[in-house]
């Protein structure tokens, strides 16, 4: 059992290569309950190179989680193509590890129980992952509150369970969509510099949905904006704030941080306002 | 403890001292509220069994018809010490027993198969839903006739009525309790590299067993009725035979003693339920009337 999933893994990884993620004239449309066509995604072009970091920002509904989805496999563009590492994605894309807005924890599993999750499904033995979920419920901070269920946690520590999660399979991918957008400043960004830390570790590539031009800058290497409904590609910042970052609730006082804020801000402002204008109209965004 | 209410001189560690006595108050307070509520309970059954046993003994209610508790306990009693006519009571009791249980054993497991079956495949589902929707909406008690008829009157027959009553509630339940599965727990494992047979057991099963739980209260209550109205309808045993003889005898006295029995059996399977269901669902938060409870008591 443990050897099997032991070569699996290295299937994964050498299937995977590097994990370059693709999306080439990407188009997603949706047919409403209503029996319209909608338009969430159109011609969709970006490249994130093996290992990097890439934060999507963009006014809501324009279409960020929909990229998620569609990079883990979950959901099929309706033109186009995305590809990870290569290979066109057709089915669940292996290596992948996805983190939700809201927690994706069983309720009836303990933290223990949910971090092995991941080893328990590629097929390794109780014990063996155990072990494993052991190592990264310690690594994200939680040790002793192994046999405690999701509900008797903060939402912080929820957020640390999911991370330990998404990160014990070793992902050559990690999707996040909007992970911390729930929690308070504090936490968020306490968080946000626990995720840094242990991405540095393992550097899979990243991409990283968020309301927040903020965190997005701190975080990330590369910053994309997207226009208001339907999304598209408005334009792509390389953030050249030099690593390890080190604190997040620093890193924004550096005058390159507030140049790179200022210039992004101006082009995100655009699309913030066309989407609000359009709510305010009552139109679809 | 040191009284220092009225004290000038409140330190704060008096503070915590004091509050000592509010607690050992509302303790009391509370004790005395438990033993109004039991009070007031018995109250109730003495007004209703008393008025029962008056209202007959002084003749406005003819106990020819409705019976008298008096009489009630002296059938349970005849019925112990020299048993029914179809042999002892323990006899009577365990036969009923076992069909319904055998009947909610096998009503619940098929519900739950192909609840679980057609709640993960759309389109085994939208092929069978109207045939279900008629199979439900029929009478099925009436279907005892049949397995009367059929399975002749041994257990098999009762068995199969429980189960077809007990079947069809917790089919709806384990069927409604696998399409809520949350979607991002879905998703989480689908992307995590689950098979779909371990998303069936470590995501779709457990989301559905809140559901199904559920539903086993009532389905227990089902799988009695099944039992005694398949022994009504002809059988060598068991207390609905009981139940059924009493009534040719006008003896009413013997259908409320049957009765009583069955509701002790359905309690007792009630709670051996709810233990179940504790153990089972031990993973959730206290719901606000159980925490409501937990104050109380």
């Amino acid at each position: 059992m443990a050897s099997t999933f032991a070569r699996r893994r290295r299937a994964v990884h050498a299937g995977i290569g590097a994990a370059q993620i693709e999306l080439a004239g990407v188009t997603k449309r949706f047919v409403t309950p209503a029996g319209s066509m909608f338009t969430a995604l159109r011609d969709v072009d970006l490249v994130i190179d093996p290992g990097r970091f890439c934060a999507v920002v963009g006014p809501t509904g324009c279409g960020k989680s929909t990229t998620l989805t569609m990079v883990a496999g979950l959901d099929r563009p309706s033109a186009g193509e995305v590809s990870v590492g290569g290979r066109a994605v057709d089915g669940i894309t292996p290596g992948t590890s996805f983190m939700f807005q809201v927690d994706a924890l069983l309720p009836w599993k303990t933290v223990l129980g949910n971090v092995a999750l991941g080893p328990v499904f590629g097929g390794a033995a109780k014990k063996e992952a155990q072990a494993q979920a052991r190592d990264w419920v310690r690594r994200v901070g939680l040790a002793g509150f192994e046999d405690h269920h999701p509900h008797q946690l903060s939402g912080g520590m929820r957020k640390r369970v999911s991370l330990a999660a998404a990160l014990i399979n070793e992902p050559s991918i990690l999707l996040m969509d909007e992970p911390f957008g729930a929690l308070d400043v504090q936490t968020k960004a306490i968080m946000s510099n626990e995720l840094l830390g242990l991405w540095e570790q393992a550097r899979p590539s990243v991409i990283f949905v968020t309301h927040d031009l903020e965190e997005a800058i701190a975080l990330a290497d590369q910053v994309v904006v997207m226009t208001a409904g339907p999304g598209t590609v408005k334009a792509v910042y390389d953030i050249d704030l030099p690593r390890p970052r080190g604190a997040v609730q620093e890193i924004r006082f550096e005058p390159r941080f507030l140049e790179l804020h200022h210039q992004i801000w101006a082009s995100l402002r655009e699309e913030v306002e066309a989407a609000y204008t359009r709510t305010a109209q009552g139109g679809r965004s | 403890m040191t009284e220092t209410t009225g004290s000038a001189l409140i330190s704060p560690h008096t503070e915590t001292q004091a509050a000592a006595p509010d607690v050992r108050h509302a303790k009391r307070r509370r004790s005395r509220h438990k033993v109004l509520v039991w009070a007031a309970r018995l109250a109730t059954l003495v007004v209703v069994i008393g008025g029962w046993q008056l209202l007959t003994s002084a003749k406005v209610v003819d106990k020819f018809f409705w019976g008298q508790p008096s009489g009630i306990v002296a059938q349970l009693d005849d019925w112990v010490r020299h048993g029914t006519a179809y042999g002892s009571i323990w006899l009577q009791i365990w036969t009923t027993f076992k069909e319904a249980v055998l009947g909610f054993v096998f009503g619940v497991a098929a519900g739950v198969i192909v609840g679980v079956l057609l709640g993960q495949f759309r389109f085994l589902a939208e092929v069978l839903s109207p045939y279900i929707k008629i199979a439900n909406a029929i009478p099925r008690i009436v279907l005892g006739s049949l397995f009367t008829v059929a399975l002749g009157l041994g257990i098999s027959a009762k068995v199969s009525l429980a189960a077809v009553l007990v079947f069809f509630v917790v089919f709806f339940n384990a069927f409604q309790g696998v399409r809520e599965v949350d979607r991002n727990l879905l998703n989480n494992a689908r992307v995590l590299g689950a098979s779909r047979g371990a998303i069936t057991r470590h995501v779709v099963l457990p989301s559905a067993l809140t559901w199904i739980i559920a539903s086993l209260h009532v389905a227990f209550g089902l799988a009695i009725i099944g039992a005694i109205v398949g022994e009504f309808l002809g059988a060598q045993r068991g207390l609905g035979l009981v139940i059924a003889t009493s009534q040719n005898n006008f003896n009413p006295d013997g259908v409320f003693a049957a009765m009583f029995i069955i509701a002790i059996l359905a309690l007792t399977a009630e709670g051996l339920i709810g233990l179940l269901e504790r153990r089972l669902l031990s993973w959730r938060p206290p719901s606000p009337a159980e925490a409501a409870e937990a104050a109380a008591a």
